[in-house]
């Protein structure tokens, strides 16, 4: 315990957080200015971070030393969707056949056309089952690939990259797709992009953003009950 | 005293998102001492719902949980990072993994919005 305390306060550990920090207080002050999709902070402070590490021939490990404790808050963030829901309870409260329909088929869809692309594309058996979750929140994802038998840091990894390619291309369907409701709205986030997905439809509303979230964890619930069907179903 | 420390709470976020963090931390205690098959941030959730619905008044936890959920973003970063783990995915396997998300979301996210626009549309027809 104590040594790995020490780990956490090393200079490369520090350096790393605080960078990590520096940049992401940096990109929100740049997207605070210019909001675009491509500004988005996710997005800068990533990038930036990747070309310091690759810059600096930092590895992996030692990055994620200093840093896995910004990761650990995501746990507490998640508690904090009570709060969004508590809010739009009225709102749940007279429509949750529909959150629970658009859960159901968006979890078909996601599931099905994951597997059924990486199969069109002649990926390795291994691959096609880790992607099946990806559309998921990680801890939920991390539980269905475990149980299924896909690779976890597989699935994290495309769990995480889902995020990021969901969050710009909700933007732009939001742009063509004709969606009269914020309930369409938020449905499509937090179904698509997870988290992400969520922490982008909140800057669309408060309301998407808040069923969004809800999608988010029914979807996540829903894809642990159906997994045992899953391991028995790829057996 | 008490009511002291509840007027702190309400005017001060770090204090209620340590409170949120804290309560997370007793989640995952009782995860693993129960082997309970979800995450605790969901089991956190539920607890955090149940004592909203049972009264406590959300100014207790406003500014700790807008806090939380407006910074996500930085929390996903270092997540992010694994990639430098995964050079194999920078190749051919990896174009074609990126394919098959970018096509996927696509289906979910389309999918999804127009089932729940149709309902939503539905049910307001009907009460109308």
């Amino acid at each position: 315990m104590r040594a790995e305390l020490l780990h956490r306060l090393e200079p490369q550990s520090l350096f790393w957080a605080a960078a990590t920090i520096g940049l992401y207080l940096a990109a929100h002050a740049l997207y605070r200015r210019h909001a675009r999709v491509w500004t988005s902070p996710l997005l800068v402070t990533w990038a930036a971070c990747f070309a310091l590490a690759l810059a600096l021939h930092t590895s992996y490990p030692s990055y994620i030393r200093g840093t896995q404790w910004l990761v650990t808050l995501l746990g507490p963030a998640t508690m904090a969707f009570a709060m969004p829901i508590y809010e739009q309870r009225q709102l749940i409260r007279r429509h949750w056949p529909v959150l629970l329909t658009g859960v159901l088929a968006g979890s078909s869809l996601g599931f099905g056309s994951s597997w059924l692309f990486a199969r069109m594309l002649n990926l390795p058996a291994g691959v096609c089952i880790s992607l099946i979750p990806r559309s998921v929140t990680t801890p939920f994802a991390l539980a269905f690939a475990q149980k299924v038998g896909g690779t976890p840091e597989l699935t994290a990894t495309c769990v995480v990259v889902t995020g990021l390619v969901g969050a710009s291309l909700g933007m732009w369907i939001l742009e063509w797709l004709p969606l009269r409701t914020a309930f369409a709205r938020g449905a499509l986030f937090g179904m698509g992009a997870h988290t992400v997905g969520t922490a982008k439809a909140r800057e669309v509303g408060e309301l998407e953003g808040s069923v969004a979230g809800l999608t988010m964890v029914l979807a996540g619930v829903f894809s642990v009950l159906a997994a045992p069907v899953f391991a028995w179903l790829l057996r | 005293m008490f009511r002291q420390f509840a007027r702190q709470v309400r005017g001060n976020r770090w204090m209620q998102a340590g409170a949120l963090v804290g309560l997370w931390w007793c989640c995952q205690w009782l995860v693993r001492v129960l082997g309970l098959p979800a995450p605790a941030g969901v089991l956190g959730l539920v607890l955090l719902l149940g004592m909203l619905l049972a009264g406590l008044p959300i100014l207790w936890i406003h500014g700790g949980a807008s806090g939380l959920l407006d910074h996500m973003v930085l929390f996903f970063v270092p997540a992010f990072m694994a990639l430098l783990n995964h050079h194999e995915l920078l190749g051919l396997v990896g174009l074609k993994i990126l394919v098959v998300i970018v096509l996927s979301t696509l289906v979910v996210m389309v999918g999804t919005a127009l089932v729940v626009d149709l309902c939503m549309r539905g049910r307001q027809d009907h009460a109308r």
